[in-house]
């Protein structure tokens, strides 16, 4: 199978925050199964395509669901008019192909999914299909990556003691607000000081965590915010549109958030 | 007294014409009036005056009635004019001839006001009910008729009289004061009723917007009652704690809830940059009064850097205009407006210095100091100027500022004489003193989520002492009268519980070992979840679409398949948060009929029975106790957290329990309710356990709490919450079916039966 579809071609942009490239370098010529943490919208999913794009290395993205089985991961046997025919799954194939394995919300998943990935990540890097009566053996190139939100999901979600020390993990919050700033500007095209009004206005939505909101306003929210903005909707609007209205509804949050952005005008 | 002045000012001239003897009088008036009347009402109107006459009351009070009932002919109809001779006998009989010679007149004026008969009836309604409840305050209540009507519709005025009813109990001088808007109480209800903006509207919003900009937590609470006009209420910084009037007149609506954000506003910019107290030295008044206007200017000027849109909030309130005469409280405001509006142009030189020494110190603006300097030179010239300063008399402008007591230091000064001089920084002392006296034994008006608030007051109020407790915290009560919630009606203060002997609960434990493990196997059984998916089944719902491949294939191959084809989804967890509320009021201590044990030892066994149940399969569970003092002072007592273990401690808290005082139930499950809504799991169960009707000893109406604890229960389940109450004693079963609906109750009168009724309780939470 032919994984060149898989591969990033253009450079995604990626604004570094900290040393988490050279971090994540340096696990992967270990293969080191990694852990990205952080709150949503912060850049997770965007560092993995860039650090796929600069490793040049296939990427096979899975975002995990709760009715999500083993099967759905590994592959499974299908049937035809001729008989039955083995399809591998999207783990399955990374770990023939050699490609970076991306599961988005890990949690999410059924825990008895979490448990197959098992024996690829320690030393012995192999996939046991029962099924099939085959092993396979991990092809060198691969890698698998996790991400994971802690905090919004109850206890009973959590992942395993056994799962969670299999991996290296790196922390990731939102960028500091020049850094923010400077993505903003360029994820939407507008003036860099406009980008800097909305990483301001994002602080006291930022404030208001654990006063009411689960998250404060993610930079992704400022980029979608910023991209209305150039297309010529007025700074309240967009923050209504982008910044308030998705969060919460409760009205007084509402309130207390328009009146602190119009205050920042 | 009263009656007398009142009789004075209301009573009827004689007109020319009238005959001068009563007697007379009164037949005069009657045949005038039978004329206003259609012909079939002439003879009962007419019987009516004459009963009145008869009754001895005196001669005035049919005199008023025979001259005022006839105009309600032509506004409302015959028979309300007739039947108001009833409510005048009534308030002959329960208050005063004063009060039953009034009411005729105000009816008029009542009925001119609201028109409808509906409307007018339900207003005689209200008085009535005044006079039987409270028959000293109904003079004042018909005194301020105009007011009263003009204002409040006729439900809404029942509404006020209600609560003032109900927050004055049987205490008449009190009573008296609430109706004569002595009581600034009175004015806040009234206001309330009124429809208007009141602080308690807006504080969550208000707070929440401190947050969003600063990410400040003051505790913010109503203004302490003062003897100041409330036109002259201005928002109070004290020591961190921001105490705001309920209302600022002359604001309505949207004004209303700008006035209170700009307020707060400001309060935020002191807070934030405001961080040293200017020492009083030698100040004069006036220089006093302008180093405050200036650190205003220089707050807000700093909070316009972080936040210029804040202009936008501040600026409409600074009205100021350069003209008219030069008076220092004119000249200050066209100062604080020269301040902060760039557009502003004011010739005066004193004006304008004013404003270039204070531009001039631009980047300078971090330095307090720089308003301690200008404010002196500032008050030195109008000094030379013999400008005339009334510190008695000011008041800061415009109204959203503070009074600025929380930036001086009034530490040393004290009982220096000032001279004439001193009066303002006197009575700024003396309010300061007020203040400081009033924040340590007043600990309520909190109504909040943030632990940060929570946790000053708890310093707050271990300070003060007066009270062994942790938090207090004002919660709205439902007034089934009315069909609405009244805000922040009463306090949950919580206190520390007492120690007992830990092994009373062990012993119970030993004693009943055999309960203890059907109890446990009872709960463990009890699946209370999410439901789960379950693949490969051999029955269920649907297919299991792997099941059915591999199956399919088995059989290609020969082979005998696996029937377990199939899916099917059940609850496998028991994922359930339980706060046990325990009644420990004052008739806990009777004696169950059925058995030789007091109801509280019977609570005691049963709480213990089912915490180590739940202790034992680490299931959350949180134990707390209440009972009530009057609506001011709910007791509320933590024996167990819902983070904290079931250790010794909790289980000596849990045996030092003792029944007193009364049952306010519906403010406790209140309280209850924030902690069981932080829990983060599928179900949450407030498991209530009483001995029945709520009470209190200022609640006259058993009905009120009833009703009160029925209404928490709904909005609670709203909440996404389980209530269900077992009820100790069948006695008091019947409210507590009534709180509580018929299937959330259960009752037993002996330990025995609880293994009995415990499956009910987790039946119903899964079905």
């Amino acid at each position: 199978m032919n994984l060149d579809s898989y591969l990033i071609t253009d450079e995604p942009y990626y604004s570094p925050t900290h040393n988490e490239v050279q971090l994540f370098e340096a696990a992967y010529v270990n293969r080191m199964p990694m852990m990205l943490k952080g709150p949503t919208g912060c850049g997770k999913t965007r560092f993995v395509e860039y650090m796929a794009w600069k490793l040049k290395k296939p990427l096979i993205t899975v975002s995990c669901h709760e009715d999500m089985t083993a099967s759905d991961l590994v592959g499974r046997y299908l049937l035809d008019s001729e008989g039955t025919i083995w399809h591998d799954g999207p783990l399955t194939i990374a770990v023939r192909q050699g490609a970076i394995c991306y599961l988005d919300e890990i949690v999410e998943a059924r825990q008895d999914t979490s448990v197959v990935i098992h024996s690829l990540t320690d030393d012995r890097r192999i996939l046991s299909l029962e099924k099939k009566n085959e092993v396979v053996k991990a092809h060198q190139d691969f890698q698998i990556i996790i991400s994971y939100n802690p905090g919004y999901q109850s206890v009973l979600k959590d992942l395993k003691e056994s799962t969670k020390q299999r991996f290296g993990a790196i922390d990731f919050n939102y960028p500091n607000p020049e850094d923010e700033a400077k993505i903003i500007a360029h994820e939407s095209g507008i003036d860099n000081k406009t980008a800097a009004k909305l990483v301001y206005i994002s602080e006291r939505s930022r404030n208001l965590k654990g006063h009411g909101l689960d998250e404060g306003a993610s930079t992704r929210m400022l980029i979608y915010a910023a991209q209305l903005m150039a297309q010529g909707v007025s700074l309240e609007d967009a923050c209504e549109v982008a910044l308030v209205l998705p969060i919460t509804d409760d009205h007084d949050i509402r309130n207390a958030l328009s009146s602190a952005i119009t205050a920042c005008a | 007294m009263v009656a007398s002045a009142t009789r004075g000012k209301y009573a009827v001239q004689p007109q020319s014409q009238e005959p001068s003897s009563p007697d007379e009088r009164l037949i005069y008036l009657i045949d005038k009036g039978k004329t206003f009347f259609p012909s079939q009402y002439q003879i009962l109107w007419e019987r009516a005056c004459s009963k009145l006459a008869k009754a001895g009351y005196g001669a005035l009070i049919p005199l008023s009635y025979a001259r005022h009932s006839p105009k309600l002919v032509n506004i409302l109809n015959p028979e309300a004019a007739i039947n108001l001779a009833a409510s005048v006998s009534l308030a002959a009989i329960k208050v005063n001839r004063a009060a039953a010679e009034l009411l005729p007149k105000a009816a008029v004026v009542a009925a001119t006001e609201l028109k409808s008969s509906h409307a007018f009836s339900s207003w005689i309604m209200t008085i009535e009910e005044l006079v039987h409840h409270a028959p000293e305050s109904s003079l004042a209540v018909l005194e301020r008729t105009q007011k009263i009507v003009s204002t409040l519709t006729p439900d809404r005025f029942r509404s006020w009289v209600l609560a003032g009813l109900r927050s004055t109990s049987d205490d008449t001088l009190r009573q008296i004061q609430y109706f004569s808007f002595v009581d600034p109480e009175s004015e806040k209800w009234f206001l309330h009723e009124a429809g208007d903006v009141v602080f308690t509207n807006l504080e969550r919003k208000l707070k929440l917007y401190l947050i969003s900009l600063w990410n400040l937590m003051p505790p913010v609470r109503d203004l302490v009652a003062s003897t100041s006009p409330l036109s002259m209420r201005r928002i109070s910084i004290t020591n961190g704690v921001v105490q705001v009037p309920e209302v600022f007149p002359g604001f309505h609506d949207e004004q209303a809830e700008k006035i209170f954000r700009a307020g707060l506003a400001h309060a935020g910019a002191h807070l934030m940059y405001s961080t040293k107290k200017f020492t009083l030295g030698e100040l004069k008044p006036i220089q006093v009064a302008l180093v405050s206007l200036l650190e205003d200017a220089r707050v807000e000027y700093l909070a316009m850097q972080a936040f210029p849109g804040l202009r936008e909030l501040w600026l409409p309130f600074h009205t100021a205009k350069p003209s008219g005469p030069k008076l220092v409280p004119l000249l200050l405001t066209r100062l604080s407006r020269a301040l902060i509006d760039l557009e502003y142009r004011d010739r005066d030189g004193w004006v304008q210095k004013g404003r270039d020494m204070f531009f001039d110190a631009q980047n300078d603006m971090t330095n307090p100091t720089l308003c301690r300097n200008i404010g002196v030179l500032l008050g030195n010239d109008l000094g030379q100027l013999r400008a005339q300063f009334n510190s008695k008399t000011y008041v800061v402008e415009p109204p959203y500022r503070d009074d600025n007591m929380g930036l001086w230091d009034f530490g040393d000064h004290q009982g220096e004489d000032e001279g004439d001089d001193g009066i303002f920084i006197e009575a700024m002392r003396t309010t300061q003193e007020d203040i400081k006296d009033d924040s340590s034994s007043n600990q309520d008006s909190e109504d909040s989520d943030d632990r940060d608030e929570q946790q000053y007051s708890a310093r707050e109020s271990l300070d003060s002492e007066h009270r062994e407790s942790e938090v207090a915290i004002r919660y709205p009560e439902y007034d089934f009268l009315t069909g609405a919630e009244r805000p922040n009606w009463t306090c949950a203060v919580e206190y520390f519980p007492d120690f007992g002997d830990a092994y009373k609960i062990d012993r119970i434990l030993e004693k009943h070992s055999n309960l203890v493990n059907r109890i446990t196997n009872l709960i463990q059984s009890a699946n209370v979840s999410l439901p789960e998916r379950l693949h490969h089944q051999s029955v269920g719902e649907s297919l299991d679409l792997d099941a059915c491949i591999n199956a399919v294939i088995s059989r290609r191959m020969g082979e005998i398949p696996d029937p377990r084809i199939y899916s099917t989804t059940e609850r496998k967890h028991r994922d359930l948060s339980v706060l046990v509320l325990l009644d420990v009021s004052n008739s806990t201590n009777d004696y169950v009929q059925t058995a030789d044990t007091s109801i509280l030892e019977l609570e005691l066994q049963a709480t213990s029975l089912l915490a180590y149940a739940m202790s034992e399969l680490d299931d959350p569970f949180a134990i707390a106790a209440f009972c009530s003092d009057g609506k001011e002072d709910v007791h509320y007592y933590r024996i167990k957290d819902f983070e904290s273990p079931y250790d010794s401690s909790a289980r000596a808290y849990l045996a030092g329990l003792q029944g007193k005082l009364s049952t306010r139930m519906g403010t406790a499950m209140r309280h209850a309710t924030r902690d069981l809504i932080a829990q983060r799991t599928h179900r949450r169960l407030l498991l209530v356990v009483s001995d029945g009707e709520p009470s209190d000893i200022d609640v006259e109406d058993q009905q009120y709490l009833v009703e009160d604890a029925r209404y928490v229960t709904r909005s609670i389940s709203r909440l996404g919450i389980d209530t269900f109450c077992v009820g100790l004693d069948g006695s008091g079963d019947s409210y507590l079916h009534k709180i509580f609906g018929r299937k959330n109750v259960t009752v037993i009168d002996r330990l025995e039966r609880l293994p009995e009724r415990l499956p009910m309780l987790y039946f119903r939470l899964t079905a």
